[in-house]
């Protein structure tokens, strides 16, 4: 089985590297024991480079995302690992200077971005109180109107939509006003967590090409997060596939979605309609993800995975290169077919 | 706005109306009257038709509503039977200001220290001190108030003698008085209401400007003007020995009432804090980067607010209740003690008299708090 070479295109424009996590664990300490929602997860981020994480609702993505921020809840750990922006690791520092770095250097697009503003104040003073507390230098109420008004124009808003309060705008324009909010302190990196989940398609587009184009301007480094593989494909260069709390499938966008090689990246896929190609069958992807207290030994998909060997229920694959930049953690993924999908051809 | 004030102003009296009329024929449904209250069986029957004659007592009762209705329209509340001559409105206003002390000072006390609090145990939820002061809470909350008020008067009347055991002043030390205790009262109740406005302007006034040497200096500045005007007024005054027995004399049941007032208070808080936390805008704050005491306050207490607001109106009901024991425990001349006696010797122009202000006074909290309403949630407004 011969997997397509296709040219590196990782660390696209600049090559920088800008965070870069190395194995890192997370885990929620509950009454029953740890529950394991980062396991091992390692990837790079470039500059002006559009990251995507996808995968079933449950399995780290937003855990992930949470703990570059280290704002995983009360009883959630980093056990292990490294985060390292621009050189400097964000796990040991402290509380206090953690803050320094929270949304001055990475900002975040919520999941509930409709429900991320604070009912009881203005939009532009939630912006003001972002910028009173990184802005290099201190700006005056004129300035700070000023700066909000130019982040408004970027996401398409009026400049006096800052003297609203957040009810009074509808469900997109409080999502563009959000990621206004995340551009305002000029964040080297963007994670944007199912930014467009809770939005009907035709403003969800408009949303994503917003996006898109910002990114572009300012070479923004985005983390997309979602559990759509639509959303994915359209706007990130490389994207990882998580399940259970682990990375399975890493590498360029393009050749993942062309030729996936671990089974669930494959299967995912196949449980998608796709309106471009030929008409196929639509295959359901069978089962739950394991339970995360206590997940299944060996590879963790083993339970669901149609090429299951008795190595699997034992041996972890660990995510290793299959060229080109392509890793995947899996004993047999060249037994997954390329091009054709698991419903096959109609 | 202004016309769903109106519209709630004219609500507001017609409740008020039908209000007054239940009450006059609730009182009026106790068997007698007024002038069967005189035991002395040496009374002869016809000057106890002589009374009934001359307070109206015989004519038939609609007449009796319709007359007090027709008085009441040109704000005459009648005269009080016990303390003839004296009308209605003279009694209350003489008892009204020595309640309205007593409840507005604890309910501050209470709220404030309550809120404050309550903010603070949410945060910190989990701990051990957590535990204890929220079952400490818990404990006041519940306890059996007539008891726990005779165990303060206990505590720190009796056996530790920091304060005066009950009464609104020391009769010995007025005996040569030059002003009465009521033209005292009156001077502590407008000072310590002009104090607070003064804080409370202050507080107002230093968030207008943009920088932070500007906000403090308004900030403290007014604090101390205030309290330096307070003390001037007061210093140099004569009036100054007794106001200070009066004051010594509200201490206790001031504490004990904002004591048991604050648990709720705090629990409330607790309770409305620890939903709030829970909203996305909370993880949305942290993400900024903003200082935990700035998530608390600015962002998870201001939202708290709302619930601890609309049970502040539902506590001021505990006035009617809570005034008539605290009152009667701490033998405190007020509104409280007034409808209580009154009551019992079917003084019936006082007891409805007091009850018809209880009820205004709470009418009207419920139109302030409706206002309040659009200042601390933007998202509502009336059309």
């Amino acid at each position: 089985m011969t997997t397509p070479l296709v040219e590196d295109t990782s660390g696209l424009k600049s090559g920088q590297t800008l965070l870069e996590v190395d194995n890192l664990i997370m885990r929620y300490k509950t009454k029953q024991g740890y529950v394991s929602a980062v396991e091992d997860v390692s990837f790079v981020l470039h500059k002006g480079e559009a990251l995507g994480l996808v995968g079933e609702s449950g399995c780290g993505k937003t855990s992930i995302a949470l703990s570059l921020l280290r704002l995983q809840a009360d009883n959630g750990e980093i056990m292990g690992g490294s985060i390292k922006l621009g050189g400097k690791d964000l796990v040991p520092i402290s509380e206090e200077e953690m803050r320094t770095h929270r949304w001055n250097d990475i900002s975040m697009v919520f999941q509930g971005a409709m429900n991320s503003w604070n009912p009881v104040y203005r939009v532009g003073d939630q912006i003001k109180e972002a910028l009173d507390l990184h802005w290099p230098t201190r700006l005056s109420r004129a300035e700070v109107r000023e700066r909000i008004g130019e982040l408004f124009a970027l996401v398409g808003l009026p400049a006096d939509a800052q003297d609203r309060y957040p009810h009074e705008f509808s469900g997109g324009m409080r999502q563009r006003a959000v990621i206004a909010m995340a551009l305002s302190c000029n964040p080297q990196v963007i994670i944007a967590d199912e930014p467009t989940t809770a939005l009907d398609v035709i403003v969800q587009d408009q949303i994503l090409k917003e996006l898109k184009r910002i990114q572009d301007d300012l070479d923004m480094s985005i983390i997309y997060i979602s559990h759509d593989i639509a959303v994915i494909a359209e706007v990130t260069d490389r994207m990882a596939v998580m399940y259970a709390g682990k990375m399975v499938e890493f590498g360029d966008t393009a050749d993942i979605f062309s030729a996936p090689r671990h089974p669930y990246a494959w299967l995912l896929l196949s449980s998608t309609p796709s309106i471009v190609g030929p008409r196929r069958q639509l295959a359901p992807l069978e089962g739950e993800p394991p339970n995360l207290l206590d997940p299944p030994t060996g590879c963790r998909f083993n339970p669901r995975c149609p090429f299951a060997t008795d190595q699997c229920r034992v041996e972890e694959p660990p995510l290793a290169d299959i060229g080109g930049g392509h890793m995947v953690a899996c004993w047999n993924y060249e037994d997954v077919p390329v091009g054709i999908t698991a419903g096959g051809v109609a | 706005m202004l016309r769903f004030i109106g519209v709630r102003l004219v609500q507001m009296s017609l409740l008020f109306l039908v209000f007054l009329t239940l009450l006059f024929f609730l009182l009026q449904a106790q068997p007698g009257d007024f002038s069967r209250q005189f035991l002395d069986p040496n009374i002869p029957a016809e000057n106890r038709d002589l009374i009934a004659a001359r307070f109206g007592l015989d004519q038939p009762l609609w007449r009796q509503y319709l007359t007090y209705m027709g008085n009441i329209l040109q704000g005459d509340l009648g005269v009080s039977f016990a303390r003839y001559p004296r009308s209605v409105v003279s009694v209350i206003s003489e008892r009204l200001p020595r309640t309205f002390f007593l409840f507005t000072f604890a309910t501050m006390l209470s709220y404030y220290l309550g809120f404050m609090l309550g903010k603070v145990l949410a945060w910190r939820r989990g701990g051990s001190q957590e535990m204890g002061i929220t079952l400490g809470g818990v404990i006041l909350y519940t306890v059996f108030y007539p008891w726990f008020a005779l165990v303060m008067i206990w505590f720190f009347a009796a056996y530790l003698d920091l304060v005066p055991v009950n009464q609104f002043l020391t009769p010995i030390r007025w005996r040569e008085a030059p002003f009465s205790a009521n033209t005292v009262f009156a001077s502590i109740i407008w000072s310590t209401l002009l104090l607070t406005v003064g804080l409370g302007l202050s507080l107002w006034a230093s968030r207008k400007p943009d920088n932070l040497a500007q906000q403090r200096l308004i900030r403290w500045g007014g604090v101390g003007l205030s309290f330096a005007l307070f003390l001037a007024f007061w210093l140099p005054s004569d009036r100054r020995t007794f106001a200070t027995d009066i004051a010594h004399h509200a201490v206790l049941p001031i504490f004990t009432l904002a004591l048991v007032a604050f648990a709720g208070v705090m629990l409330i808080t607790r309770g409305s804090m620890l939903e709030t936390l829970k909203e996305d805008y909370i993880l949305t704050a942290r993400a900024k980067g903003l200082a935990p005491k700035t998530i608390r306050d600015r962002h998870a207490a201001r939202n708290a607010l709302l619930p601890v607001t609309t049970s502040f109106v539902l506590g001021l009901a505990f006035i009617i209740g809570g005034g008539l024991i605290t009152e009667t425990v701490f033998s405190w001349p007020g509104m409280g003690e007034l409808l209580l006696v009154s009551v019992q010797n079917q003084d019936i122009p006082v007891a409805i008299g007091s009850l018809a202000m209880v009820g205004a006074l709470a009418l009207i909290a419920h139109i302030v708090v409706d206002v309040l309403y659009v200042f601390l949630d933007p998202r509502i407004r009336y059309q």
